[in-house]
């Protein structure tokens, strides 16, 4: 088992896992079931999951594994669950159709990861970094890949879900890119992060339950009653 | 220890409040404990002036001059927000505001006393965390329980338009948090490598700002765009600023008034602390260009909104974007002059505009309408002291003397001048005077005038009381600034210019 000690294997399987967050990602932009697209988030969580476990692994670092093992229960778990049972009660399945097309917005979406790609090579020097060996800007890259699709996301869709949702991705891209850059933010802070995210999908749940029994509907785009 | 007091307070205040249910117990559980605040607040600020930074925990809460008097400033907010509250809401019930929710299932009014009584404590909490917070890791979280604390008091009322200004503000505000967020991750990126520290020491401010000088510059440069845009937002600085009228015109008035004038200080203070260290590692230049630009566009944003304003709720709003742009812009001329023009607008600012919010709150409340439209004038002979105190409050607020805020943009004038920004510095006057008129139009039509023949109101103890003391503070700064105060302004405006 020589190959579980070989920091080039670890490299290698955080990078798959890397792409196949980036992946779902893309899927998501053209997912117009609500309970798919939440999946697709648990799913991605998990994967970062297993990144950040890698990372721990790899690097000795302990308070990586708290990390881990939070965003396994806490997003990949727990959130999705109450996502779930939220739009089981606002009996509310599918997305109505988004301001862009599925097609083009798969295209935006690519783009959007070769933005990502140029904005991570032009600040990340791998030679100046820690002697411990940088995870190669690849992981970077998928990180602000996800945190512009998810703003591009929460442009484009209209119900109120899906920009929670969205929101959350770029929150995935966050925690993706702490790890990548510099293995995590210290742990405090770290918990602090996730305990905000946890009460702001509550709040927001919250809101997404009164704004759909007030209007009879989760599309914002109802929401225009507040103009000059 | 007295940094732990002044976070242990609030706290213990929100579920105190909570299951006393009684309504004057959690009248008498807030004003108590915002008065104690207050008082710690300024204990603080006399140790912080005395001997130098605070600190408990190995540095995890620090406070120096510069959080001192945010905190200062938070505290003065929250008390005299707590003493309108009461009658504010006892006027609310008496006007029979709740029933309307009650059908919509909203509960019956105690409810909702119970929820504003025991989050308001939460969210000065968390306003206070945000000044002491060493870490900058933990000013975010901080500053994201802000908003997390305060979505519900936007949607308090809980109507239609309520639920869409709070959507509004959670959702704008959490994208903005998330860049802020990222900006803060970059920022302990470029400090990694200089640093190399795992610790959690590498987060503090204290120590990142020794070093800040060998952080990798251009993260850095990527990290202080990040963090202007997700402050910035918080401070409702344009073009970002667009939940702002809604969540302020929707929010309770004391709710309201907190936003426009703890929650702004706090993200300012956040971003003038990334100010500091993108100052030191860049040179300033580079954080003045940008916070220039931003300051009077948010100016220049708020100048016709509150010319044609047909809401009076709202045209508080669009003055709030436009004193948010007065000190990102201060803080953008820079130098001692700029940063003490923004530090004594943001004090005397934090003293003037809950006032503000207060008097249109009464006239709210005796005309049941914020529209311009549907008052009739003549404000003064059904309500002497609001009417009074609005035309008051309204000439200090757009800065004119002898107010203090007439002080402060002076002086920022002055900064702009002395930096050689002639064209930005008459851009500036310009835009004072056209929000003055507009301003002053707006509100000497709603006040003065014949009398429309409205029964008289201002009856209310606590509502007389918050807006008459008020008003007197505010008189009494605009000719004398109690010394201790002012030397704490400037050893604030050290910490900024020399980073210590």
């Amino acid at each position: 088992m020589t190959f579980l000690q070989d920091p080039e294997f670890g490299d290698r399987i955080i990078t798959l896992m890397a792409a196949l967050v980036l992946v779902l990602q893309i899927a998501a932009v053209g997912q117009r079931w609500l309970v798919s697209s939440i999946r697709i988030f648990a799913v991605q969580s998990f994967l970062l999951a297993g990144i950040a476990g890698i990372i721990a692994y790899f690097n000795h670092a302990s308070h990586i594994y708290i990390a881990a093992m939070l965003t396994l229960i806490l997003k990949a778990g727990l959130l999705p669950w109450l996502l779930e049972r939220l739009v089981r009660r606002i009996e509310i399945r599918r997305e109505i159709e988004p301001l862009i097309n599925a097609p083009l917005s798969i295209l935006i979406a690519g783009g959007l990861t070769l933005v990502g790609y140029v904005v991570a090579q032009s600040f990340y020097h791998p030679e100046e970094t820690s002697v411990r060996g940088a995870l190669g800007h690849n992981t970077l890259a998928v990180a602000i890949a996800l945190f512009l699709i998810g703003f591009f996301t929460m442009l484009n869709r209209r119900k109120a879900l899906t920009q929670v949702l969205g929101l959350l991705s770029l929150e995935n891209g966050l925690f993706l890119a702490a790890i990548s850059l510099t293995y995590g933010m210290p742990l405090v802070v770290e918990l602090g992060i996730f305990f905000d995210v946890l009460v702001a999908v509550m709040v927001l749940g919250i809101l997404v339950f009164r704004i759909r029994e007030a209007f009879d509907s989760m599309d914002v785009s109802k929401l225009r009653n507040l103009r000059e | 220890m007295i940094l732990l007091w002044l976070l242990i307070v609030p706290l213990v205040a929100s579920p105190l409040a909570y299951v006393l249910r009684k309504r004057h117990f959690m009248e008498a559980v807030n004003l108590a404990a915002f008065a104690v605040l207050l008082c710690l607040a300024a204990t603080l600020g006399v140790r912080a002036l005395r001997s130098g930074p605070v600190s408990v925990w190995d540095g995890f809460f620090y406070a120096d001059a510069l959080s001192a008097l945010v905190v200062l400033l938070s505290a003065f907010v929250a008390l005299v927000c707590s003493i309108y509250a009461v009658g504010y809401f006892r006027h609310d019930e008496s006007n029979g505001v709740f029933r309307e929710g009650e059908e919509l299932g909203g509960g019956p009014a105690i409810n909702k006393l119970r929820e504003y009584y025991a989050l308001t404590p939460l969210f000065v909490f968390s306003m206070i965390l945000v000044a002491l917070a060493n870490n900058l890791g933990i000013l975010w979280v901080a500053i994201e329980g802000t908003t997390l604390a305060s979505v519900f008091l936007v949607m308090f009322y809980g109507r239609e338009t309520s639920l869409e200004a709070a959507w509004k503000y959670a959702i704008i505000g959490g994208v903005g948090l998330s860049m802020a967020l990222f900006g803060t991750i970059l920022t302990y990126y470029s400090a990694h490598q200089a640093l190399g520290t795992d610790t959690l020491a590498g987060l503090n401010w204290s120590v990142l700002v020794g070093n800040a000088s060998q952080f990798d510059k251009p993260t850095m440069r990527l990290a202080f765009i990040l963090i202007l845009l997700g402050y910035g937002t918080k401070a409702g600085i344009a073009p970002m600023h667009t939940w702002k009228p809604d969540a302020y015109s929707e929010a309770p008035i004391p709710g309201a008034a907190m936003l426009a004038a703890g929650v702004l200080n706090c993200a300012l203070y956040g971003l003038v602390r990334f100010y500091i260290l993108s100052a030191k590692c860049l040179g300033p230049g580079f954080a003045s260009h940008l916070l220039i630009l931003f300051g009077l566009l948010s100016m220049g944003v708020a100048v016709p909104f509150i010319l044609v304003q047909k809401n009076f709720r709202r045209m508080l709003a669009y003055s709030s974007i436009d004193h948010s742009g007065i000190m990102v812009l201060a803080l953008g001329f820079g130098g001692p002059l700029g940063v003490l023009g923004m530090l004594l607008h943001m004090t005397f600012h934090s003293i003037t505009k809950p006032l503000l919010f207060f008097c249109a709150g009464n006239v709210q409340q005796q005309l049941k309408t914020d529209l311009f439209r549907e008052a009739k004038g003549g404000l003064i002979h059904s309500m002497p002291l609001t009417g009074a105190a609005f035309l008051m409050v309204t000439l200090a607020v757009t800065g004119a003397p002898p107010f203090s805020l007439f002080l402060s943009e002076f002086t920022i004038l002055r900064a702009g001048f002395s930096r050689g920004y002639l064209v930005l510095a008459v851009l500036f006057i310009t835009f004072l005077v056209a929000i003055f008129s507009g301003f002053l139009i707006h509100i000497a039509n709603m006040v003065l005038g014949p009398d429309p023949g409205l029964p008289p109101a201002d009856n209310c103890r606590w509502k007389r009381s918050s807006v008459a003391g008020l008003a007197l503070v505010i008189i009494v700064m605009g000719f004398w600034i109690p010394a201790p105060l002012f030397r704490l302004i400037q050893g604030a405006v050290g910490i900024v210019t020399s980073g210590r």
